[in-house]
């Protein structure tokens, strides 16, 4: 984390906004001031906002003295004092506002990046992984000290998928351009952590590695994605949440399976209890609970 | 009369994000509670009432999320709600005017007109504008179990690269539970039915007994469950977890063939925000003067044509009866073919977003009225029952870990994580880091920075509401969506190096305190 204390400008400086909604006007004034550090960058910029369900016209503008360790957007607000007269007006007629309230008028961005060296993954699907990275600025100052100010050029970033659960690994090539990327694996239902590291693109004698290891991510699991039918699974395992007891039953001595007399497996026994669905694709996708279809929005 | 085999438990799941702009009457999607209050909320609370007064005993599970709780819970949003509900009013008296010359478009004016009427004297009079206490009422009385959610909706298998925020979601969502209802949640709707094992020993310690999962939750469990999606099974970390039941949800939610297709049903798209003079219904749409819903609608589906009939109240309940009567003859051959294969009675789980009832499917709560008549006085094989029941009755379950899933398109994390809301990932993330962070930096705050710290927490659980990431791959209010993660990452962020900084802006703070003020009783220790 950055010793200083003035990464704030990470973010914008909300403005101070006085109305009065007995004049049922708007009066703004304007503030925007970045703090300096010298380690992050930020930008700034000047741009008009439309909300989509919100009518308010706002204008934005912000002064930058110098850069900071994280990059940022910061943009100071403006509401335009006509529009704000409608809201203004609804508010009076509200029982229980106030009627003069101080109220910070705010607009943000997210960072670009936060300047940390990362990769994390999440599972989308049992076979996507979705990756994110990013090198701290000083990581990479480091790593250029290190092998030379062309570090970065002369090497190509990589990312290696190891798969934990069948022991095996693999290695892809991504650019300097991405900083995510949504990747397929063969296997559900393993254990997977993936690295960031990079190699030499050419041999070079300021690198005599064929490899450099930048950081590695959280591990995780995929998911199962199909009915495990296991022809080894011979017992039946049971608790009983109250008592906590466990018990175990062959699947061959289970009543129903007995008295069907022809159902050996579980397998068998799916087939016979989801009689209207096809047991290869017991999981209907397109079932329509699966979709935004019941949601306000 | 038949012996019970079996039973069904049917499972609402009531939520909102939590949508309060006191700065503002400018947004639209507050009125999503006000929609969701009169189509679902009131006449769900109305037709538990009749069934009671009818001496029908029947049983329904809601999980109602904290969001939701907040807001119903909001003095402002009552008081804007009773406002929408005066708009209302006055828009259909005029209505009753306006269709004075066709007497069968002037009945239903009456009939809105009755209806928006109905509900401000439930609302007001009977609930005391606190439909909570109407809701904690059914728990009281034993028909309804109401189980929780977590804090914001926020989607475990996103979230618990954290353990800890998945922690928090599922300890705000326990505390509010108990704050509302005055007594532990025995269940918990995993946000978007979002399952990863990681979320047990979180689940165990905050004393949840059991989850709802998709289907696939349970059919691809490991080891596979014998019964399939009919009996619950426990996890090795001791979480029950009850999975959907795919036949009966086919029925209710197919867009093709489900019921709420039934021509007879009142058309949701036709509305006359978007179909009347525009001067005339403009006090009544956007601020802004766009066009949208206002819930006066005058025709029903019809059929597959742009030439709609109008509504007819009564057509449309003898659907919702027909209806009725079909989803229970299904649901008592379905019990009667698998009590063959099962040594315990089967349980068919019938989970459902609250809101289809009555907000999307108007007469939902009239068809799951008369299915509950009909399951308690008919000749019938089988119960309803509530989880809770169920695994009080047979608490011997196979054990076996229940699949990392979710309900959403294709059953796993594709909606909540796509090109589209992936930029969102990080900083959820970071945020969550930085919060940990806070929270073992500060262990002892007082004053100012508790506060400052306790409204961190509120940020953060803000901005990782699922339903941001739901609607900007959904494609509807997506500015409204990526502002909301953009304010309470914002927010957080600008405290949490005021609060490094020993320089906390005590009017900022105050300021999105009033915002965002879900949650008054939060501890950000929960953190730690």
């Amino acid at each position: 984390m950055p010793k200083k204390t003035k990464e704030n400008d990470e973010l914008n400086k909300g403005k101070k906004v006085t109305k009065k909604s007995s004049t049922k006007k708007a009066t703004t004034t304007k503030s925007a001031t970045k703090k300096a550090s010298t380690k992050e960058a930020s930008t700034a910029k000047s741009a008009t906002k439309k909300a989509s369900t919100k009518k308010a016209t706002t204008t934005k503008s912000a002064t930058k003295k110098t850069s900071t360790k994280e990059a940022s957007t910061a943009k100071s607000a403006t509401k335009k004092t006509s529009t704000k007269k409608a809201t203004s007006k609804k508010k009076s007629s509200i029982k229980g506002t106030e009627n003069e309230k101080v109220e910070i008028v705010e607009y943000y961005d997210l960072p670009y990046r936060y300047n940390q060296t990362i990769v994390k993954t999440l599972a989308q699907t049992p076979t996507t992984l979705f990756i994110y990275w990013d090198i701290s600025d000083k990581d990479r100052k480091d790593f250029e000290n290190q092998y030379g100010e062309n570090f970065f050029q002369i090497t190509k970033p990589i990312l290696i998928v190891y798969n934990d659960t069948l022991g095996y690994k693999f290695e892809i090539e991504i650019n300097d351009f991405a900083n995510s990327w949504y990747l397929h694996v063969a296997d559900s239902k393993c254990n997977y952590r993936i690295e960031l590291g990079r190699r030499p693109i050419q041999k070079n004698e300021n690198i005599n590695v064929d490899y450099i290891y930048i950081t590695s991510s959280n591990k995780i699991e995929s998911p199962n994605d199909k009915i495990l039918f296991d022809p080894n699974q011979k017992m039946v395992y049971f608790r009983n949440v109250k008592t906590n007891v466990e018990t175990s039953k062959s699947i061959n001595t289970l009543s129903f399976i007995r008295n069907m007399g022809k159902i050996y497996d579980i397998y068998d026994l799916y087939k016979a209890i989801y009689q209207n669905e096809n047991i290869e694709e017991i999981y209907d996708n397109s079932n329509p609970s699966s979709s935004p279809s019941s949601r306000f929005f | 009369m038949q012996q019970k085999k079996g039973y069904v438990s049917f499972v609402l799941h009531a939520h909102l994000p939590f949508i309060h702009h006191p700065e503002s009457d400018d947004y639209l999607e507050e009125s999503w509670l006000y929609e969701a209050i009169s189509e679902t909320y009131i006449p769900l609370l109305t037709n538990f009432q009749k069934l009671v007064d009818e001496g029908v005993n029947f049983r329904i599970t809601m999980s109602m999320t904290p969001p939701l709780l907040s807001m119903l819970d909001n003095k402002l949003l009552q008081r804007k709600y009773i406002k929408y509900l005066k708009r209302m009013i006055e828009l259909s008296e005029k209505e009753i005017k306006r269709t004075s010359n066709d007497e069968r478009l002037n009945r239903l004016a009456h009939y809105y007109f009755d209806r928006y009427s109905n509900d401000l004297h439930i609302f007001k009079e009977v609930y005391g504008c606190n439909l909570i206490q109407g809701f904690k009422h059914f728990q009281d009385i034993g028909v309804l179990e109401i189980i929780t959610c977590g804090a914001t909706h926020g989607y475990f298998p996103i979230l618990y690269v954290n353990e800890k925020t998945v922690k928090a979601q599922i300890a705000v969502g326990v505390q509010t539970y108990e704050k509302y209802f005055g007594r532990k949640p025995r269940g918990i709707w995993l946000p978007e039915c979002g399952y990863v094992p990681e979320a047990d020993k979180y689940l165990k310690e905050f004393g949840i007994d059991y989850i709802i999962t998709e289907s696939h939750g349970i059919l691809y469990a490991d080891p596979t469950p014998i019964y399939g999606t009919f009996a619950p099974i426990v996890s090795p970390e001791g979480v029950i977890a009850f999975g959907r039941d795919i036949e009966s949800s086919r029925q209710v939610w197919s867009s093709i063939n489900g019921y709420p297709g039934d021509y007879n049903y009142r058309e949701f798209y036709r509305d006359i925000g978007y179909e009347a003079d525009y001067d005339y219904i403009k006090p009544y749409i956007a601020h802004n003067g766009v066009r949208v819903h206002t819930g006066i609608k005058y025709y029903r589906i019809t059929g597959d044509t742009e030439f709609k009939d109008y509504y007819n109240v009564q057509w449309a309940k003898d659907s919702a009866e027909k209806q009725a009567g079909h989803f229970f003859d299904s649901r008592s051959s379905q019990i009667e073919h698998l009590s063959n294969y099962m040594e315990t009675p089967p349980i068919i789980l019938c989970p459902y977003d609250a809101e289809l009832y009555g907000h999307w499917w108007y007469e939902g709560p009239y068809w799951l009225y008369i299915l509950f008549k009909k399951i308690y006085y008919d000749d019938c094989n089988f119960e309803l029952i509530t989880p809770s029941e169920y695994i009080d009755k047979y608490p011997n379950m196979q054990i076996s870990s229940p699949c990392r899933s979710s309900w959403g398109a294709n059953g796993y994390s594709e909606v909540w994580l796509n090109p589209t809301n992936d930029y969102a990932h990080r900083h959820l993330h970071v945020a969550g880091d930085r919060m940990c962070e806070l929270a073992n930096l500060y262990p002892d705050a007082k004053g100012l920075k508790k506060k400052a710290l306790n409204q961190c927490a509120r940020e953060l659980l803000l901005a990782q509401s699922s339903d941001w990431l739901f609607i900007i791959t959904n494609g509807t209010m997506v500015d409204y969506a990526k502002k909301r993660i953009k304010d309470h990452i914002g927010r957080f962020t600008k405290l949490y190096y005021q609060i490094k900084d020993d320089n906390i802006d005590e009017e900022f703070l105050k300021d999105i305190s009033k915002k965002d003020c879900i949650f008054p009783e939060i501890d950000y220790h929960i953190y730690q």
